[in-house]
This record gives structure tokens, C-alpha cells and sequence, in this order.
């Protein structure tokens, strides 16, 4: 079949929009790329450049002094996305098919009892105190876990993609008999597979980004993620600046500008390659050949 | 009451399903929130939580006496309208181009790409932006002078920095707001598109027709629960990319920054609570009218 | 509808708060039971009956130090826990804040009422308002049963720095340090261009012009703002009160009780036109405010010329280009040269707590009173393994790491082990910069006590205040006193007007009534 006109100009005009914002946004991706393997003089000097002006993987030299630091990070991360990612998923997909069941008569209660809580928090302390005090979590892999299985905006957005499967497909099998649980196992998971693989996604990023809970609850230094490493490189940067710097040792000298891109890279690369994996589960029309057959 | 327990009885199985959420969203942020009692206490060690001296309002007097409440507020809306706005409009910009294109090798590499500023830490995009607006060495002045152009110095003016935060918040979210709306395109059954197919429809007519209205709902709950956080700002954002620049506060100070810097020499548990309760306050405010008026026009695209 | 989902509501609210009240109340009960009952029928009991402490239960300590573990630290405190259990019958688990917002963990580890049985403490981590407000437990019963050597090893106007309302909240370290503020700067440079030793305001003044001049080269080329509020606040002799007071000033050491806000001197109008100047010259960038690079990382790669630094934070640096950058010839300028005195450090500018909540505060300060007076404890958790961290050399200096180990693989210890620091155990680093002694020396000549840091205000009455004259200082303070405003008359204006309506009157009057009580209670003038 030959191409419409508006065919051809669609995708002229498509090309060139999504070709400039994919250059924008992999220029300063492949800015700190250059940078991990620049001289750190030049970095101080001139910034950063497209190309390094001395080439060296000294930066990455550097990191791996301590490879069973980095190779247990990696570890802890990917265990604990894993098991966060899936667990989450299961939890925030019922949840999210209940509330999108347009039959269940307090969704809409429950939708907002969900999101309440995005407007307000107790702030850090109550939070703190809690997981702490109460749950003794501190220097636990479930501090790290437990506290991001769910959150209201994962669980909106998945009522959201499970309303676009239409009533008729839960109707005739609760007629055959199917209870509710294999409904939403057997029917309705198979057919929400973009919706459960962008909110995985979601999951997993946050997951393998989230240095935060292990910077309130873990101690123990075997135990610390990857994202974690990296944040703690930036902050021993950042205190160098502050009046503390005075007690430090003279041994104490700030992370090279080449080390933390190092690190950055590091940290990002493997997850970096979870999107394309991803991407195989946006297939369209899923939902007709089910209805049909 | 009885209705509920009748509606418990006949959905039990659709109960035991969500009741894990509800017990997580109870523990993890429903217990939490009595810390917002915080605000309203004059905090000791002695005391705690439920100790301390209640002293009212009186947290929330540097929020108002200062009298820049105001402009700070005016500040942080107006930029996170143009984060919903403008972020949400180019994501689905993106989306509808990227299901529709032809080339799948160059359509799934985009997609890639777009995601990985998500993945740049704010501490790094200050870097960048260091390095391509300083005076003397920026990349950007240093382009004007080889094209014969009068250097500007970005750092004495406060106008850029409107737009260049702006392009970075977006910049940063894009990829990641363009996977939910694929995947709401991917929701969108195919028999629509080949029956306007059939009937002659071009591409634009299709997308303008079917795509855009199939996405309207979407649209609708990403802006209504963004606007939830309408004043909470991307607090690492501005403070890395503006850092402690007062020069450029007139444009760029919202309420995260301004909290920050008053609490940062002496901090206050009270005052910090309270901080945050105004902005949760209005963000409910918001929220729960925006939603009343997305309700009486269409029912189902309100988000309770 | 409405009235429906409001029941829901309530009920699940009424749920949610009843939930957490229950357990709120448990946890209080238990909470006072172990710190209120247990401890100090324990802590009066053993002084007047017999002298040595009971160690017959075995007890873990959960300790806690600001800033990083070492690569060695598991190591280390191995070692240091096979001591322990053999003198103690004890066990540390040793934690650490990481740099990583460690104020904001510091804060929630107090407020948290964890139950942590030493933690690090000073006045640059708020050591007074904690103490103020009740975070650490008091150890004036506990210290001549449990570490009655510690109690005579520190002097007496140490103990009376960390007493607050006649209770000891902690111990502080036994380390008199001078960190003046000052500049390093490079002084072969300063050969070179033919500038004036650098002993005053004109020749620091002038060596920066010939730098820029000359060289060609911006002096200050990260954030300037240390290096121009340290020397301002030194050139004019204004002394900070309590910590960090902002714009809140005393106008002179002598004049302890003259309190101004600073802001609205003269000498501050001259300063800032004076700055003025400086900035249209060139010495730092018109962008300094924004830029997070240090500007002694730019002098290392000699696009710099000068770089704020206290004393023990020059000798480091210094000693760090001696020995990786050759070439380079630093020189050093204590601003404590103005005026010709030095205040050490408090004694409490880092020292050890015992928080509220501790479970076995008792054994925690016999561990303590090891540490300090062991020297076996004292070197190993100081500067880690002997003969791997570190060896000693003929005159007892710390040579790091032991010869005979990969420098690039085995690195000289360090830890916040500044809370315990003692002199009569400390040892110097053989390769330290060779300046600081005779700095030390000049500084033990021209030493006056601090006499501005013990007081005492949480600023609780005019909080409000506070935080809007902060704000303000730093909104518009800041880039007024780096000449980066386009007219210094009109901003001052400006800034002197948003102080006022910001409340800066009522702060001034705060301080002002908590210095004159401080003053009376210690008879000054």
C-alpha cells in the first residue's frame, strides 16, 4: 500500500521533534560518560567536554580499589528492587482492579482514602519513629522494602489502565461461575500488561533510585544499595565546604569530579537497560482478541 | 452502617484484595500523620509529641509576618501549572508520535534516550547548568562570542532562570510521563483506528479524533493529581541549580527554598511542620474543588 | 454521597489515631520505665557502697559518631571489641550518620528517642539547644563512679562549658584547638608578580590585583563567600554570639556586652563598598553565589589564587598540594593577625553524649573512660591497625600506612574520633605541614578564652523573627557583601529596611537580655 501524503509529513515532522528531544536529552548523559574518563585537571579547568581531552579510565580505576564494596551494593539493590517490584506489583495491581470494578460500591471512598494520603504527611520524625520505634526495622532489608510496596499514585494510575478493559469480560465469566480473585488472576492481569508494565517500571526505578531509606535505617555498611554509595560520595564532597572541614585529617580530600561521574555511571548503567525490557510488554489490542474469543 | 457491612458481606473477596493497601496507607501515612500536631507545639524533649506546651498558630507566624507568603506562593504555583501543564502536553506530544511512527529500531532507541535524564541526579544538572550559563567560561557564552555576540551574564539577570528551570523539570520527567500515556495508547483498541481507516480519516484526522479524546482521561487524573503538590516545590531542583543565589531569588524563590533558608541556621520542628501544613492545606483545597468541578461535568474522569 | 464517604472517613481516621495512641502509650510507659526507674537507682546505689562498678551482665552499646566509616572500621572495631569483652564484659556496635544529611539524622536520632548509648555531641552539631532542650541524659552522678579519671582529666572551665543549670550533659574532648579563619594563597606567585607580603587588608587587597593583573587569573575562583564574611567579621572584630547569630553581633572581644546588628554600621557600609570595588576588579566571578566548586580546587590547577581555611584546614590542604602537586608554593594568612588574639576552640567544639534514652549508660561511660585513658584503645580506634594504618616513627610520629603497604590500597585511618581526642595520647603526623607548629606557637602566646560561644538561647520567644532576619541575610546580605548588587547605597537601604520589618530589633533585644545575663553570672565587665 503507498504511504498517504499526511502520512509521509507525520512522520517527517515526527522524526524531527523526537529526534531534537532525544539529542537533548542524551547530551548530558553522554557528558558525564566523557567526564568518567577525563583527566580530573581538565575537568576543574574547562568543564566538561564532548570528547576527553586526556583520555584515562583512572576514575574507574579508582572505584574498583574496593570491588567488594561495589559488587555488594549491587547485591542489596538488585534484591531488593526485585522483591519490592513484584510484591508491589502484585498489591498495587488488586488493589487498583478493585477500585476500577465499577460495581464495588465504595471505590470512590476508598480512591479517596487512598490519595489522602499524597496531600498530607506527618512529616520525617512521626515516619521515623514508627519504623524504628515501633517496627525495630532499623538496619533492615524491610525498612528498605516494606515502605515502598505501594504508593496512591501507582495505584490511581493502575485503576486507570484497568477501567480501559471493558465490564463485559469480568460479567461473563462471574456468569461462568469464576470467583473474583481468579478473575482478576486469570482475565484481567494478562490483559492490563502495559498497565503492569509501566507501573513495574515505576517500581523498579524507584526501587534501584531510592537512597533515602537506607540513608535514615541502615548501619551496617555491607548492607548499603548502590544509590546510596553514590550519594554518600556527593555528601562527603559537599562537607568539605563547611567549617567541619577543619577537623577532618589532611588525609580527607574531596572525591575527584571524575569519580562521582564514575559512580554515576555505575549506578545508572545496568538500569539504564530495564526500559527495553520493558518495552516488549506495550502490545496493543490485547484486550479485543479476548473479548472476542 | 449496615449498608456498609451488607456491601462487605456480598464484595468480601474485593475486600480482602484492597485490604492490604488500606492497611499499608494506614500505617505507613495514616499513623504518621498525628505529627502534624507538630505544628502546633512548642517542642521539648521532655514532652515529645503529646508533652510539649501547645502554643496554636504560633508556628505559622513566619509564614505570614514576613509578608512574601504571598509572591512565594504565587512563585510555586505558577511554575508547577507550567511542570503540569507544559510537561504533560509535550509528554503526550511524544507518546502520540512514538506509537504512530514508522521504525521501530529508531522508535524504541528514542524511548530509551528520552528516559535517561531521569536517572541524572539534580546535583549533576547543577553541575550542567553551571557549566553552560557562567560568564566566563560557559558553554553558551562562549558560542555568542564566537558568533560575534555580546556574552550575557545569566547570574546578574533574573528573567532566564524562569525558563531555564522550567526546560530542566521537563526535561527530566519527559521520558518517564511518556511511558504512561503509550501505555494508556496502547489501552486504545485497534478496531477504532481501522474503521477510520476504512472511512478515509489521514493520520491527523485519526489522532485528532480518536487518540486525543481516548487520552483526555489520563490527561485528567495525571493534572489532578499533580495538582495535589501544587505548592510543594522540586526543592532539589532550584536548590541545585540556583544554590544560595540571592540575586536570583526574585524569580526563583518558592516556598521549599524560602522554608529552607529561614530554618536553615536554626531549625525548628514546629515551623517546619507548619511549613508544610499550609502547603498541604492548599494543595486539599485545590484538589477537592478541581475534582467537585471535574464531577458535575464528567463523572468518570474525576479521581474519587 | 457525601455524608457516606465522611463516616468512612471518620472511622477510618478514628482507627488510625486510636491505633497510634495506644501504641504511643505503650511505647511511653516502656520507655519511662527502663530510663526513669532503672538507671538511677542503679547510679545511686554503687558510689557510697563499694568502688567498682558491676560488669557481671554482658551488655551490647549501641555508639553513634558523625560522618563515614573507614574501609578498616569492621576491622578495627573487632579488635577494639576483643578488648572490650576482656575488660568489660562489653560489646560497641558502632554507627555512623555518613556526611549524608547527617543533621537532619542527628536530629532525628535525638528526637527519635532511640535507644543509643553514646553519641557524638558539640557545638557545631547544636549541643547547646539539644541540651537546652533535654536530649541528653545528665552524667553529674555518673562520672565519679564510672570514669572518675575522665572527671580529672578534663580541666575545670571545660566542665563548666558543658553545664547547663548545674547538670553535666557531656564530656568533652581534651584538645585545645585554634581554628582562625584565614587564606591560603599562592605565594610563589606572589614572588613572582612582586606583591607585598601579605600581613593586612591593603596587601591581601593588592596581591589579588597583580594575580588578576598579571597572572591573568580570577583569585578567588569558586564560592567567595566564605573567604569575605570570615574576613569582615575578623577585619572589624565582630564576635559571633552562641554559635552562629547571624546578623546579630558583639561589637568587639572587649565590649562583651555591646550588642549590635552589624548590619547597620558603619563599618559595614565601608566594608560592602569596599567589596564593591573588589568585585568590579574581578576577584571572584559575578556567579560566586551559585558555584558549588571549592576555589582551592582551582588553585590546584592554577587557575586560583586564594582559598578561605581555618588553621588545621590550611595545614591539611597545604600539606596535600606539598606532596601532589610539586611546583606549587602555598603560603598561609591567619586573619587572627588583625587584632593580634586567638580564641580556642571550647572544649565541647566536639565531645561525646549520653542521649536520654540510653539502656546501659553506666557501661558506656566506663568504655568511654577507656578509650580516653587506654592507650591501647586510644590508638587503635584513633588511627586504626598498627603496622597496617599506620606506624610510628623515632619520634613517635604517625607515619600512614605502615611501610611496606600499597598507599593506594591501604590508606591512613580516620574516623570522627574528634569526641574522645586527648592530648597526653594524641601523636602527630610525621608528614604534616611543617607551618602549623610554629602557628600553634604563635597562636598559645596570644590565646584568650572563649567567652562567646557558652551562651545559651534557643531563641524560642522571637523564633518567628529569627527565621525571617535569616532569610533575609541571605537573600539580600549575601550578595551585598560580595559587591554583586548594582548600587551599594540603595541596597543597603533596602537591606537595613527589610531587617527592621523582618524584626531584627526583637532579635537584637533577645540577645541582648541573654548576654547580659550571661554576663552577670560571669562577672564580666
Amino acid at each position: 500500500m503507498r504511504a498517504e501524503r499526511s502520512t509521509i509529513v507525520f512522520n517527517i515532522i515526527g522524526y524531527i521533534v523526537i529526534s531534537i528531544f532525544t539529542l537533548l536529552c542524551a547530551l548530558p548523559f553522554w557528558l558525564i560518560i566523557s567526564g568518567s574518563f577525563s583527566d580530573e585537571n581538565d575537568i576543574i579547568r574547562d568543564g566538561f567536554k564532548l570528547i576527553p581531552q586526556n583520555f584515562t579510565f583512572d576514575a574507574y580505576k579508582s572505584v574498583f580499589q574496593n570491588p567488594e564494596q561495589i559488587f555488594s551494593a549491587y547485591q542489596v539493590t538488585i534484591l531488593v528492587t526485585l522483591a519490592g517490584t513484584l510484591l508491589g506489583l502484585f498489591l498495587t495491581s488488586m488493589a487498583g482492579y478493585v477500585l476500577s470494578r465499577k460495581d464495588f460500591k465504595y471505590r470512590d471512598n476508598l480512591a479517596f482514602f487512598i490519595y489522602f494520603t499524597t496531600l498530607f504527611s506527618g512529616g520525617l520524625i512521626p515516619w521515623y519513629i514508627l519504623i524504628v520505634n515501633y517496627l525495630d526495622w532499623k538496619d533492615s532489608f524491610l525498612a528498605l522494602v516494606i515502605p515502598g510496596l505501594m504508593s496512591a499514585w501507582n495505584i490511581i494510575l493502575m485503576k486507570n489502565f484497568m477501567k480501559s478493559i471493558p465490564d463485559s469480560i469480568t460479567e461473563s465469566a462471574k456468569i461462568d461461575g469464576a470467583g473474583e480473585f481468579t478473575i482478576y488472576l486469570k482475565l484481567i492481569l494478562p490483559l492490563a500488561t502495559p498497565g503492569l508494565a509501566t507501573i513495574g517500571l515505576f517500581l523498579g526505578l524507584s526501587y534501584w533510585n531510592d537512597w533515602f531509606a537506607a540513608n535514615m535505617f541502615i548501619t551496617t555498611e555491607s548492607k548499603y544499595p548502590l544509590q546510596f554509595l553514590l550519594y554518600k560520595i556527593l555528601a562527603s564532597a559537599a562537607v568539605l565546604k563547611t567549617d567541619i572541614a577543619g577537623n577532618l585529617g589532611p588525609d580527607m580530600k574531596p572525591p575527584a569530579e571524575t569519580l562521582k561521574m564514575a559512580v554515576a555511571i555505575i549506578v545508572t548503567g545496568p538500569i539504564v537497560f530495564l526500559y527495553p525490557f520493558v518495552q516488549r510488554y506495550f502490545v496493543k489490542g490485547l484486550t479485543i482478541g479476548a473479548v472476542k474469543g | 452502617m449496615s449498608g456498609l457491612f451488607k456491601e462487605l458481606s456480598k464484595n468480601k473477596v474485593l475486600f480482602f484484595m484492597i485490604l492490604p493497601a488500606l492497611l499499608f496507607f494506614i500505617t505507613f501515612s495514616y499513623i504518621p500523620m498525628i505529627g502534624v500536631y507538630y505544628a502546633f507545639t512548642n517542642y521539648s524533649f521532655d514532652g515529645g509529641l503529646f508533652g510539649s506546651p501547645f502554643v496554636g498558630m504560633q508556628n505559622f507566624k513566619f509564614l505570614f509576618e514576613s509578608g512574601v507568603l504571598l509572591k512565594l506562593t504565587k512563585n510555586t504555583v505558577l511554575y508547577n501549572l507550567a511542570f503540569i501543564f507544559l510537561g504533560n502536553i509535550l509528554q503526550l506530544i511524544c507518546a502520540v508520535f512514538l506509537s504512530e511512527m514508522i521504525g521501530k529500531w529508531f522508535r524504541k532507541t528514542t524511548q530509551s534516550i528520552m528516559f535517561l535524564p531521569f536517572f541524572i541526579s539534580f546535583v549533576l544538572v547543577g553541575a550542567f547548568v553551571y557549566n553552560l550559563f557562567n560568564f566566563e567560561t560557559g558553554a553558551v557564552n562562549a558560542l555568542m562570542r564566537q558568533l560575534g555576540l555580546e556574552p550575557y551574564d545569566f547570574y546578574m539577570n533574573t528573567t532566564p532562570w524562569i525558563y531555564i528551570i522550567i526546560f530542566f523539570n521537563i526535561w527530566k520527567g519527559l521520558g518517564y510521563g511518556t511511558v504512561i500515556y503509550l501505555a494508556a495508547i496502547m489501552g486504545i483498541s485497534d478496531e477504532y483506528h481501522e474503521a477510520a481507516k476504512i472511512d478515509g480519516a489521514n493520520i491527523f484526522k485519526r489522532i485528532r479524533y480518536i487518540t486525543i479524546p481516548m487520552l483526555k482521561p489520563t490527561f485528567i487524573l495525571l493534572i489532578l493529581l499533580a495538582l495535589g503538590g501544587i505548592l510543594k516545590g522540586q526543592f532539589d531542583l532550584f536548590w541545585q541549580v540556583v544554590g544560595n543565589n540571592g540575586m536570583l531569588y526574585e524569580t526563583t524563590d518558592i516556598i521549599d527554598t524560602y522554608v529552607y533558608r529561614s530554618l536553615a541556621i536554626n531549625f525548628d520542628i514546629g515551623m517546619g511542620t507548619a511549613a508544610g501544613l499550609y502547603q498541604s492545606f492548599f494543595g486539599f483545597v485545590l484538589v477537592i474543588s478541581v475534582n467537585w468541578i471535574v464531577r458535575k461535568v464528567q463523572k468518570d474522569y474525576a479521581l474519587f | 454521597m457525601k455524608n457516606r464517604l465522611f463516616k468512612l472517613l471518620t472511622l477510618c481516621i478514628t482507627t488510625a489515631l486510636l491505633t497510634t495512641l495506644l501504641a504511643a502509650c505503650a511505647g511511653g510507659n516502656s520507655g519511662g520505665s527502663s530510663g526513669g526507674s532503672d538507671k538511677p537507682s542503679g547510679g545511686s546505689n554503687t558510689p557510697a557502697t563499694d568502688k567498682k562498678p558491676d560488669i557481671s551482665k554482658k551488655v551490647e552499646l549501641n555508639w553513634y559518631l558523625v560522618g563515614d566509616a573507614h574501609k578498616d572500621t569492621p576491622e578495627v572495631v573487632k579488635e577494639w571489641n576483643k578488648l572490650l569483652e576482656k575488660d568489660l564484659n562489653t560489646t560497641v556496635k558502632l554507627n555512623f550518620t555518613t556526611w549524608n544529611e547527617w543533621q537532619t539524622k542527628y536530629n532525628l536520632l535525638l528526637t527519635s528517642g532511640e535507644k543509643i548509648d553514646m553519641i557524638f555531641a558539640s557545638s557545631w552539631a547544636d549541643f547547646f539547644k539539644f541540651a537546652k532542650q533535654g536530649a541528653f541524659l545528665d552524667l553529674t552522678d555518673l562520672l565519679p563512679v564510672y570514669a572518675p579519671e575522665t572527671q580529672k582529666d578534663v580541666p575545670e572551665h571545660d566542665w563548666k562549658d558543658v553545664t547547663i543549670n548545674g547538670k553535666i550533659y557531656a564530656i568533652p574532648s581534651t584538645h585545645p584547638e585554634y581554628t582562625p579563619d584565614g587564606i591560603v594563597y599562592r605565594e610563589d606567585w606572589r614572588r613572582e608578580i612582586g606583591a607585598p607580603e601579605i600581613k593586612d587588608l591593603d596587601s591581601i587587597e593588592k596581591y589579588m590585583e597583580l594575580v588578576k593583573e598579571v597572572k591573568k587569573v580570577t583569585p578567588i575562583k569558586g564560592s567567595a563567600w566564605n573567604e569575605v564574611n570570615t574576613l569582615f567579621r575578623t577585619y572589624n572584630d565582630f564576635k559571633n554570639i552562641g554559635g552562629d547569630s547571624g546578623v546579630i553581633v558583639a561589637k568587639s572581644y572587649d565590649t562583651p556586652r555591646e550588642v549590635i546588628a552589624y548590619p547597620f554600621t558603619e563599618e559595614f557600609e565601608e566594608w560592602v563598598k569596599r567589596m564593591k570595588t573588589w568585585a568590579d576588579k574581578g576577584f571572584w566571578p559575578s556567579n560566586t553565589l551559585s558555584i558549588k566548586q571549592e576555589s582551592g580546587d582551582f588553585i590546584k590547577t592554577n587557575t586560583g589564587a586564594v582559598y578561605w581555611r581555618n588553621t588545621p584546614g590550611a595545614a591539611g590542604f597545604i600539606s596535600d598540594v606539598e606532596k601532589n602537586y610539586k611546583g606549587i608554593e602555598m603560603g598561609y594568612f591567619p586573619f587572627s593577625r588583625f587584632h593580634n588574639y586567638v580564641v580556642p576552640n571550647l572544649g565541647i567544639n566536639n565531645g561525646m553524649a549520653i542521649p536520654k534514652n540510653a539502656a546501659n549508660p553506666e557501661r558506656s561511660l566506663m568504655v568511654l573512660e577507656k578509650l580516653r585513658n587506654d592507650k591501647t584503645y586510644y590508638e587503635l580506634m584513633t588511627y586504626g591497625l598498627e603496622g597496617h594504618n599506620y606506624a610510628l616513627d623515632e619520634n613517635g610520629a604517625l607515619v600512614s600506612p605502615a611501610p611496606g603497604k600499597d598507599p593506594a590500597k591501604v590508606t591512613a585511618y580516620g574516623i570522627a574520633s574528634w569526641g574522645w581526642r586527648t592530648d597526653k595520647n594524641d601523636r602527630p603526623s610525621a608528614n604534616r605541614w611543617k607551618g602549623e607548629d610554629a602557628l600553634i606557637e604563635e597562636y598559645k602566646q596570644i590565646a584568650r578564652p572563649d567567652i562567646f560561644s557558652p551562651i545559651l538561647m534557643d531563641y524560642q520567644p522571637v523564633k518567628a523573627q529569627l527565621a525571617a532576619v535569616n532569610q533575609v541575610y541571605q537573600q539580600f546580605g549575601q550578595p551585598l557583601m560580595l559587591g554583586l548588587v548594582p548600587d551599594v547605597d540603595k541596597a543597603i537601604e533596602n537591606y537595613r529596611n527589610r531587617l527592621k520589618s523582618a524584626g531584627v530589633d526583637a532579635v537584637l533585644e533577645y540577645v541582648q537580655k541573654e548576654v547580659n545575663t550571661y554576663a552577670d553570672t560571669r562577672g564580666l565587665k
